[in-house]
């Protein structure tokens, strides 16, 4: 049993880590320039100075890759974080005072829910300026219901529990107690839903650029690099095994990473 | 769902009459269940009735279920089709046509002059914006002066009015044309099934030759990543307008026929707005772009480049030296932006659909192009529904990558948008020189002298660069080695009459 | 009884809300139905025209207030695009993506208990470890990517069906099931992985709770405690987390309804959505939602009628 956990937490940090290396490492010193086209070098091989060949305007992949990491994760921590933050600050709320208040918000959260994202996301990228913002906010807003219900649920359980109770007879302030009491008492639920939330905010990433609604061109990000790898699937494989790979291992690494943590 | 089962029968029992009436009938060399599966891009998504379609992916397939008085061939001839004969007075303000003998509609009744006269009428309505054929306004008025003659009289002259008149002729005994599909053409409709399927039949009766194959069924693929697995798959014998990239990923299976795309694609500017209000702001930019970069990297080299809104189909109005108007000079780009007061570059947003891959592609590429002059093109994916809303009709943007093509084989179809006061104008290219061209061309009954002041039309965008011209699209039709015969229009049009299957 | 009321209540006045939203989005993101329709030889005026003859230029609570009017009375409202009502349009799809939700949610039943109780039963065994770590790499491959995988592989490799070969289910039911299995199955498989870990964890946390240990205790083999106490707990959160999957996989489907050609209700929505046919869209989406708050609505009640304990209000 210890055993094995401990190789979760170890393989999956390794795994995150190194992705997030090479992503830290990309903004320092990128090997070529990610946007520079060049005809000759149309879906060059594998070389020494391409080491993952080159795309269909023979721009460097390697380097194109460790930017499109970058962007997609920050995509995810973006998603997430809104996410996160915001169905944390309703779930908190609506879950410790419940009333009118709860009905009001988790009837809206339910909306939420069974609202299509792509929905969402075509109104948010239509109201804002493009760029990978707007993504991050459409994700980020698709993401709140879920957080909320599992903190809300979590509160739900804890404003009965005696050392809540304690505290309210104490004279603790409301605030006080969510923030200070109930809320550190979330976060072994919390953690391991976060890093879920992660993974599926690069997958979602992936899927809304494969509808064309993610990041721009020429921005690069692994999901939109695999998208456009998959008009050229059947002449040049090798274009999209390696955006496809830094996806996998990024989710791996991260769901590897929530289990051992969760395990401990 | 006991609905549903009677249909099925009538289904069963219509198909075993035709069975059988087929077998009387029978031409030879055709065989009674010859059947294609051909790919569409997007649905068939208008009514039936052809006047109401309007996208160019339905009118291409209307092609063959509809016709006019005169049809286009494939060498961008009109030829008499439900006319026989045509006649036009000298001033080209009288246009006479005589119905051909025996033309039938697919429900059998024979075409009327009533038919035609009614069929004109319904897009003359300049309150039905749908329906409306925009140069039957100029329409004075019809008369019928026997049951097989029609006259139009014309308010102005207009030497291009015969291409409009491919505008289809349909009964006008026909109550619910949008639901109810009954035309001339070599193929009548059989069945839709939205998203899914489209099908077509030969029609017995056709007046010219028939088509070859019985059955056509058109497919809705509308996931162009996932097309070339249907088509190594086998599910569809044929695919028109595949890219370079999808044709090099085709087995052994297809035949890639090329062809040309027939549309402008450019770099089109908002003339109206800084800077390219400024005329050396374009020229710069064109300067920059090099045109046969640009079809090698989005189209593996095939394409033709061009220099204007023109393209070689056209034949007797299309220049091709225009195409080398600017040839790439970073240091001449630089120096006419410094003169215009952007020595130090600026930035701008083009706008792209974002369906079209090809243009995304070439955006990718100008805008790359465009950094060695200091200029940064920042690229916007639009949806084609957003595109048509705010850059064509909105005319709110700075740049946008497209094609545009002709609706019908006159001239004017390309040249007229640039008007200053046209409303299909959307770049707000306003240019008294042109305008006065224009309006020679526009009026003159004479052909060589309509044919100069179009080529004059032509110059004059190159010159003022009134957009960074790219080149006309080759296009890659997919095609099974079982079949063949497929034929290349001038027009947005796809003609499934002439396809036919290889003897074994 | 009162509760299911209320429930009900509460469930109608989320379908209200969403169809408000949609309603809403779509007055405020660009491009409009007469101009898509009209296309490239659009005019100005012609637009112009068109909106009203539309009626799209009624103010907002008027297009709603007649929207919400005869959706209440059954009338779905014409298309846009198609010369049908949305119903019969409806009518035509909604078996196609149903079946597929319902294969998927087959194979993922077949599948997923059966391992799931596997790699409980022999927790740590060298399958358990494949399995969990299989089960990983599934989970972290982008959905449309494993339907491109699935088609090459059984596609194109394999022969084992024609990719894009797409038959229609009124004209041959078997053809359109096989049809249908391969993108069932690249819906289902990510699911699969993660209602098997879920069962998996499920099962061994129930498994050391006491009244297991007395079951065992008492001479029970480890089998039958698993099968007839154990798993009835741990189906719990499993119910939550597979009417949670539903709705994504209403999303899933829209993906691989590209991927796979398949002409349904994820396709029909998004054309609708592009082409602005809001009659559609509306339609879609509030039927889509529909099912996605009853499903989970029923899911809160068969998990207070699974273990009544559970306080009405505490539900997360």
């Amino acid at each position: 049993m210890k055993k094995k956990r401990n190789f979760n937490l170890i393989a999956g940090g390794i795994l995150a880590g190194g992705m997030l290396l090479f992503i830290l490492a990309g903004v320092f010193f990128l090997p070529q320039d990610p946007e520079t086209m060049n005809l000759e070098l149309k879906f060059a091989g594998m070389s020494l100075s391409h080491p993952f060949g080159c795309d269909n305007f023979g721009r460097d992949i390697f380097s194109r890759v460790m930017v499109g990491a970058r962007t997609t994760l920050i995509v995810a921590l973006g998603t997430v974080g809104i996410g996160a933050g915001v169905g944390t600050l309703i779930g908190a709320f609506t879950g410790y005072f419940g009333g009118w208040l709860d009905e009001v918000m988790m009837r809206i959260i339910d909306a939420l829910f069974a609202f299509p994202s792509i929905l969402l996301a075509l109104v948010v990228i239509s109201l804002l300026d493009k760029g990978k913002y707007q993504v991050i906010l459409a994700l980020g807003i698709a993401f709140i219901p879920s957080f909320a219900r599992v903190v809300r649920g979590q509160f739900l359980k804890c404003r009965e529990l005696d050392y809540v109770k304690n505290a309210r007879i104490m004279g603790c302030s409301s605030l006080r107690i969510i923030f200070v009491h109930i809320l550190p008492n979330t976060l072994n639920v919390l953690v391991p839903t976060v890093m879920i939330g992660f993974n599926n905010a690069v997958l979602a990433e992936a899927g809304m650029s494969y509808l064309g609604l993610g990041v721009q061109p020429p921005d690069a990000s692994l999901g939109r690099m695999l998208s456009e790898a998959q008009t050229h699937l059947f002449s040049q494989p090798l274009y999209a095994i390696f955006p496809g790979l830094a996806i996998i291992l990024l989710v791996l690494g991260f769901s590897l990473l929530a289990d051992g943590l969760e395990a401990k | 769902m006991r609905k549903r089962s009677i249909s099925m029968l009538l289904v069963l029992v219509w198909s075993l009459a035709l069975a059988l009436t087929g077998c009387s009938g029978e031409r030879q060399g055709e065989s009674t269940d010859s059947q294609i599966t051909i790919g569409i891009p997007q649905d068939v998504e208008d009514s039936l009735d052809p006047h109401e379609a309007v996208a160019a992916g339905t009118e291409e397939v209307f092609f063959n279920i509809y016709e006019g008085l005169v049809k286009p061939d494939s060498d961008g001839n009109l030829n008499p089709a439900i006319a026989s004969d045509y006649k036009v007075s000298d001033d080209m303000k009288t246009y006479t046509f005589t119905l051909r003998e025996g033309v039938k509609f697919h429900s059998g009744k024979e075409v009327t002059v009533e038919d035609v006269v009614y069929s004109i009428k319904r897009c003359s309505d300049e309150n039905d914006p749908v329906k409306l054929v925009a140069a039957f306004l100029n329409i004075e008025s019809i008369e019928t002066a026997d049951d097989k003659t029609v006259i139009i009289h014309l308010k102005e002259p207009n030497a291009d009015f015969l291409c409009d008149m491919t505008t289809a002729i349909i009964p006008a005994s026909n109550e619910s044309p949008s639901t109810v599909s009954d035309g001339t053409g070599p193929y009548m409709f059989v069945s839709h099934a939205p998203q899914e399927s489209f099908v077509m039949e030969r029609f017995e009766d056709y007046w010219g030759e028939p088509a070859h194959i019985k059955n056509v069924t058109l497919k809705v693929c509308a996931n162009p990543d996932s097309l070339v697995m249907e088509l190594n798959g086998g599910s569809i014998d044929m695919m028109a307008r595949v890219t370079s990239t999808q044709a090099a990923q085709l087995n052994d299976n297809f035949n890639v026929l090329e062809g040309t795309m027939n549309l402008v694609q450019a770099l089109y500017l908002n003339n109206g707005v800084e800077p390219f209000n400024d005329v050396r702001v374009r020229q710069a930019l064109c300067y920059a772009v090099d045109k046969q970069y640009v079809l090698d990297m989005t189209a593996d080299g095939y394409g033709t480049p061009i220099g204007s809104s023109m393209f070689p189909a056209f034949g007797k109005y299309y220049l091709p030296e225009l195409a080398d108007y600017y040839t790439k000079d970073i240091d001449k780009a630089k120096e006419l932006l410094a003169e215009a007061g952007y020595g130090d570059g600026f930035t701008f947003t083009i706008k792209a659909p974002s369906n079209y891959t090809q243009h995304v592609e070439a955006a990718q590429v100008i805008a790359e192009a465009l950094k060695e002059i200091g200029v940064t093109a920042e690229i916007e994916l639009i949806e084609w529904e957003t595109w048509l809303a705010d850059v064509y009709s909105g005319r709110d943007f700075e740049a946008t990558v497209v094609g545009l093509d002709a609706s019908t084989l006159a001239a004017s179809s390309m040249l007229l948008r640039f008007n200053s006061d046209s409303s299909k104008n959307f770049i707000n290219y306003n240019n008294p020189d042109f305008d006065a061209a224009y309006a020679r061309a526009a009026s003159s009954t004479d052909d060589a002298v309509r044919t100069e002041a179009f080529k004059e039309c032509e110059r004059i965008l190159t010159e003022t660069a009134a957009n960074v011209y790219i080149q006309d699209m080759a296009e890659f039709v997919a095609l099974d080695k079982k079949y063949a015969g497929y034929e290349f229009y001038p027009l947005y049009v796809q003609d499934f009459s002439k396809l036919y299957i290889v003897e074994e | 009884m009162k509760y299911v009321g209320k429930k009900l209540l509460t469930m109608l006045l989320t379908l209200l809300l969403v169809s408000f939203l949609v309603f809403l989005c779509f007055t405020v993101i660009p491009g409009d139905p007469a101009s898509a329709r009209l296309g490239t030889e659009a005019t100005p005026e012609a637009v112009e025209m068109l909106r009203e003859e539309m009626g799209l230029n009624r103010p907002f609570f008027v297009r709603y207030g007649d929207w919400l009017l005869s959706f209440v009375r059954g009338d779905f409202g014409e298309s846009y695009d198609y010369e049908m009502t949305v119903g019969e349009l409806l009518a035509d799809k909604i078996p196609i993506t149903l079946t597929m939700s319902l294969m998927s949610m087959l194979l993922i039943i077949v599948l997923s208990i059966p391992l799931g109780l596997y790699t409980a039963r022999h927790e740590g065994s060298w399958a358990d470890r494949g399995i969990y770590a299989l089960n990983q790499v599934i989970m972290a491959v982008p959905a449309f990517f494993a339907g491109i995988l699935i088609t090459l592989f059984f596609g194109i490799l394999l022969k084992m069906f024609t990719p894009g070969g797409y038959v229609s289910y009124r004209r041959d039911f078997g053809g359109f099931l096989a049809y249908m299995f391969f993108p069932s199955l690249s819906i289902a498989l990510p699911k699969i992985a993660m209602t098997v870990k879920l069962l998996r964890s499920g099962l061994i946390s129930e498994k050391k709770q006491d009244y297991a240990r007395t079951a065992y205790s008492r001479g029970n083999h480890t089998g039958g405690v698993l099968y007839k106490h154990v798993l009835k707990n741990a189906m719990l959160p499993i119910l939550t987390f597979l009417g949670m999957t539903l709705t994504d996989m209403i999303a899933g489907s829209i993906v691989v309804e590209q991927v796979f050609s398949i002409p349904g209700i994820g396709r029909v929505l998004l054309t609708a959505i592009s082409h602005r046919d809001y009659p559609v869209v509306m339609a879609v989406i509030v039927c889509l939602a529909g099912v996605v708050i009853l499903v989970n609505g029923l899911v809160d009640l068969l998990y207070q009628w699974i273990d009544p304990r559970i306080r009405l209000e505490a539900q997360p």
